[in-house]
């Protein structure tokens, strides 16, 4: 087949036996009794994005992850040996993986509908996950710019290649331009935030919304350019190495200064990254606590740590799924909102059975899944349309590029915003101590 | 040896025996892959997330409202098959009479008629979900060699059910021995095919339920 | 009495009239199953035909059978029926014994060779030889197989010598078996039943006098008019099945109602006779009427059926809690195998694994 010679979107033929030891190399109970339970009812098609707006069975989300199943029966099943000695579940073959690589990266937002509409109880989503660490082993990561992204980022720390002597610079000069007061590689600190690199190329501002909600809390908090990139492109192409050792990186650091919160920033899978998997990477728990900052903000305004304005504005509020439906933060902004006193016009869906922008799990940053993300996100533009809100807030980076860029494209009035960014514009004064 | 007394002979002992070997060698092989510890904070404590495993079970069972105007019409005709399967098999003088023989427990059995009823309603939506297997494209594309094994395999024993409660084409004597060993089929290939989800279907609920619990997610 | 005599005339002579052999043959056709217009045919046969050797030979047996076809109470038109036949050898009724009835015996088949019936009640023992069951010191098996050549057809009369009965029985130390399972080449007809509904054998005789030939039979040779059906087909208590009204003992409501006896173990579903439709003891009962389940003793190995006499038909013999707990553990050791097989797949990735 002419298909698997080297396409734009991988460098070589698909390594087979890379991508089968990458199947099976973590696989547990859990996964296993994931790939075990389908009964092909087919529901998970009706929850997914991607099969509800192009009708295409292929998008069916149990569809995608089928390499990874007869691997699974092939190689690790109860039965192993009769799949294998019967031939009952085909061989991974270099045009096999090749034929997948779009229903694995191009056509999966890893947002989690699937796995909550599956009567089976199938956590869909993460055996997408698992099976991207075998397409991605076998070198079939979309490179451009997924895998590109994720290479760099397993190199230099760091997706765009950001050095921590140039962080060290931005963070300064985004001080100086929005007039906060920032800390930067402090030796002890309580609080160290992260930050996304869509932050550093397209919303500096939030980088300074941060700052100011750290300043207004009070407590000893410090960037650290030894560990601040939190994205993990890595997760999302499916390099468990690369994936690792930003996250490593980061509990270096946050560790190094003695901090007992870590702050992630308007980001989902990031989120997910380190509240939930980074401890396995570490190999026990974290020494100190991992907050979302939409997290942090409702906790501090509960505790009164953070006292807001009250504005008077009529929003709706994007979900990411990461937070929200995978990430277990759904309250948090509802709270943050409540207390800036904003007429919230909740979506249809909103919560846990949000629909993704069509940006997730890295499909915003696969160059020919544009029509896909597009179709994807024309349901979250009926959705925003039809709640007369004249803006959107939401607290994750890439969902805003997403809606930001949507928005633009289908020539909106309504408008995108931070949640940080709205809490960082509207802190209370604080009376002199 | 005639057919009826292998039915309830030997017959009936191998599929016993391979039904309970291959349910457990199934399960220990899934439960005793190498479990891979989850080491971050969880936001709920243990009882928690296992009361969390267990709400999930039941919960999971019905789809969200949300997804019903899309999979509304494919859950309800699986549960009056299954709620139609459910009546018979645990409703039926004959069936109760079994279980009464193996484990000591028994109940009023449901009038005759309700059971013709059921099985016949459990029947019909049986072929439904057949054909709507073999024209939805995204069953159709789904389905493997085990869908309709499983699907014939569960069929056998409703009809032949149904024809011994008539005992119209053939004498009672055939028709059970035919009833019997349609069952013995169920009962040989379920721990190998999908009908296994018997017992998968409490597990992965159940862990689901367990995981997204620990994580404060929706389950 | 003249061999040659016929049996309408021997008939004549005994004061029974052409009209009264007529109602014979109209009852005997009905119970056959045989179109009315038959009957006529029939007694026209009966009328002229000669009377049948019967050669009865009683193998490894009770002699209930025997008992139960002497036994009908009175004189009736079906127990006449022995007129028709000259019952030339029965070891049991006749008057001879020793040396005197072995020469009868031979004297009998050397007369009509080729035409008598052999009927043939109790199992025929072939373990060592045959020697558990020996006729003047001689094997059953040797003498079936010694006058089977000779005959017309045999009857296998009683459960016995259809499929070898109760001593065939689990263990069955004397190798017991029924007619077919010896002889092959000679048409048989199973009369089943422990014992066998008299009016049965009548039945097959009578048509036998009168057309000359055996009736229609089932795949297990048995005649079908009889055992066409099952005792759960003719059952008056079929009802009550229909409509799921069961008995669950033998003093409950259900059982004084008249309930079905399915549950309490009844074989009538499996069984196929005629005693639903025929009865005993000339038309007064049968079992289930009596109130027991049919136990099924016209079917092949009805002494050895799982669960025994008083389980229902729903159940089964499964596998002991031992050998479910046996196999349990084969399950686990297997999984847990294959399990452990895959954990060291996944900690050796440089190991290719296996095609």
């Amino acid at each position: 087949m002419n298909d698997i010679a080297p396409a734009p979107f991988q460098k070589a033929a698909p390594d087979v036996s890379k991508a089968l030891r990458g199947f099976i190399a973590d696989v547990g109970p859990t996964v296993a009794l994931s790939l075990e339970s389908c009964v092909h009812c087919g529901q998970c098609a009706e929850a997914c994005q991607f099969y509800v707006q192009t009708g295409d069975p292929r998008y069916t989300p149990i569809h995608k992850i089928e390499l990874f199943k007869q691997t699974y029966n092939r190689e690790m099943g109860p039965f192993s040996f009769a799949y294998k000695f019967f031939g009952l579940a085909p061989k991974l073959t270099q045009e096999t993986l090749t034929e997948w690589q779009d229903l694995v990266y191009d056509s999966c937002n890893m947002c989690g509908r699937c796995s909550l509409i599956c009567p089976m109880g199938i956590d869909i989503a993460d055996l997408v996950e698992q099976t991207r660490h075998g397409m991605y082993e076998a070198g079939l990561a979309p490179s451009d710019f997924l895998g590109a992204l994720a290479e760099k980022e397993h190199a230099t720390g760091s997706p765009f290649g950001l050095t921590s002597e140039k962080f060290r610079d931005l963070l300064h000069e985004i001080g100086a331009t929005h007039g906060v007061t920032m800390h930067v590689d402090e030796p002890t600190a309580e609080i160290v935030p992260t930050i996304s690199s869509i932050d550093v190329k397209t919303y500096p501002g939030s980088m300074a919304a941060i700052a100011k909600i750290l300043n207004h809390i009070g407590k000893p908090w410090s960037f650290r350019t030894d560990g601040f990139d939190a994205d993990n492109v890595s997760l999302t192409a499916g390099d468990r190495a690369g994936q690792a050792a930003i996250t490593q990186a980061i509990v270096s650091a946050v560790t190094a200064c003695g901090a007992k919160i870590l702050v992630m920033p308007e980001c989902g899978h990031s989120f997910t990254e380190m509240r939930w998997e980074a401890a396995n990477a570490h190999g026990k728990d974290l020494p100190f606590r991992v907050l979302q900052i939409t997290e942090l903000v409702a906790e501090s305004i509960q505790s009164g740590a953070i006292r807001v304005n009250k504005i008077s504005q009529t929003a709706t509020y994007h979900d990411a799924c990461q937070l929200s439906r995978r990430g277990g933060a759904t309250a948090a902004p509802r709270v943050i909102l409540a207390a800036l006193g904003v007429d919230v016009r909740e979506l249809e869906d909103a919560g846990d059975a949000n629909w993704c922008c069509g940006g997730g799990g890295g499909v915003a940053l696969i160059k020919r899944a544009q029509p896909l993300r597009d179709a994807a996100f024309a349901i979250k533009k009926k959705q925003i349309e039809a709640s007369g809100a004249a803006i959107v807030y939401t607290s994750c980076s890439g969902c805003r590029q997403t809606l930001d860029h949507g928005g633009k494209a289908a020539g909106w009035n309504t408008s995108v915003g931070s949640l940080l960014e709205l809490v960082a514009d509207n802190l209370a004064a604080r009376a002199a101590a | 040896m005639t057919l009826l007394s292998f039915a309830r002979g030997p017959g009936m002992q191998v599929a016993t025996l391979i039904l309970i070997a291959g349910m457990f060698w199934r399960l220990s092989g899934i439960l005793l892959l190498r479990r891979r510890v989850a080491h971050a904070a969880a936001r709920n404590p243990f009882a928690v997330r296992l009361l969390g495993g267990a709400v999930t079970i039941f919960t999971r069972a019905i789809p969200r409202r949300t997804f019903w105007p899309r999979v509304g019409a494919g859950v309800v005709l699986n549960y009056v098959f299954h709620i139609g399967l459910f009546i018979v098999l645990f409703g039926g003088a004959p069936h109760i009479l079994i279980i009464h023989e193996i484990f000591g427990v028994a109940w009023p059995d449901l009038p005759k008629g309700v059971i013709v009823v059921a099985s016949g309603i459990t029947l019909a939506a049986l072929i439904l979900l057949l054909v709507r297997r073999l024209c939805h494209p995204v069953l159709k594309m789904l389905s493997k060699p085990d869908d309709y094994i499983s699907w014939l395999i569960v069929f056998m024993p409703i009809f032949t059910g149904i024809l011994l409660s008539g005992e119209t084409v053939a004498g009672y004597g055939a028709l059970l021995a035919w009833h019997i060993l349609s069952i013995e089929a169920l009962m040989i290939w379920l721990p190998f095919g999908k009908l296994m989800h018997v017992a998968l279907v409490f597990a992965g609920r159940g862990m689901l339920g367990y995981n997204f619990s620990r994580k404060g997610a929706a389950t | 009495m003249a061999v040659d005599e016929t049996l309408g005339e021997m008939l004549a002579r005994r004061g029974f009239s052409r009209r009264g052999l007529l109602k014979f043959a109209i009852v005997m056709t009905s119970s056959l199953a045989l179109p009315p217009g038959m009957a006529a045919a029939m007694a026209e046969n009966l009328a002229a035909a000669r009377r049948q050797s019967v050669i009865w030979l009683s193998f490894q047996e009770c002699t209930g059978c025997l008992e139960t076809l002497l036994r009908t109470s009175s004189p009736t038109i079906a127990a006449l029926i022995f007129d028709f036949i000259s019952l030339d050898y029965q070891e049991a009724l006749m008057a001879a014994s020793g040396s005197a009835a072995e020469l009868t015996l031979r004297q009998a088949v050397a007369a009509n060779k080729g035409k008598y019936l052999l009927a043939i009640d109790g199992s025929v023992p072939v373990a060592d030889g045959g020697v558990y069951s020996l006729t003047g010191g001689k094997a059953n098996v040797s003498m079936l197989q010694e006058f089977a050549p000779d005959a017309a057809a045999i009857l296998a009369i009683g459960t016995c010598a259809a499929y070898g009965g109760i001593p065939k029985a689990f263990p069955n130390p004397t190798g017991a078996v029924g007619v077919e399972d010896v002889i092959s080449d000679k048409p048989i007809v199973n009369i089943p039943g422990c014992p066998p509904i008299p009016e049965v054998l009548s039945g097959v005789l009578v048509y036998f006098v009168s057309f000359g030939r055996l009736p229609d039979l089932d795949e297990r040779k048995r005649p079908l008019a009889y055992f066409g059906t099952t005792i759960h087909d003719q059952c008056y208590r079929r009802p009550f099945y229909d409509q799921g009204k069961f008995a669950k003992s033998f003093d409950d409501e259900g059982a004084r109602q008249g309930w079905c006896l399915f549950e309490l173990g009844c074989k009538g579903p499996t069984t196929h006779n005629a005693c639903a439709s025929l009865k005993w003891n000339d038309g007064v009962s049968f079992p289930i009427e009596s109130g027991h389940g049919c136990l099924g003793c016209s079917e092949p190995d009805f002494w050895d059926q799982d669960g025994g006499f008083y389980t229902s038909l729903a159940g089964g013999k499964g596998p002991g809690w031992r050998d479910a707990g046996i196999a349990a553990a084969v399950g686990i050791t297997g999984g847990a195998a294959a399990a452990f097989g895959a954990r060291h797949k996944t900690t050796r990735p440089d190991v290719e694994t296996p095609e």
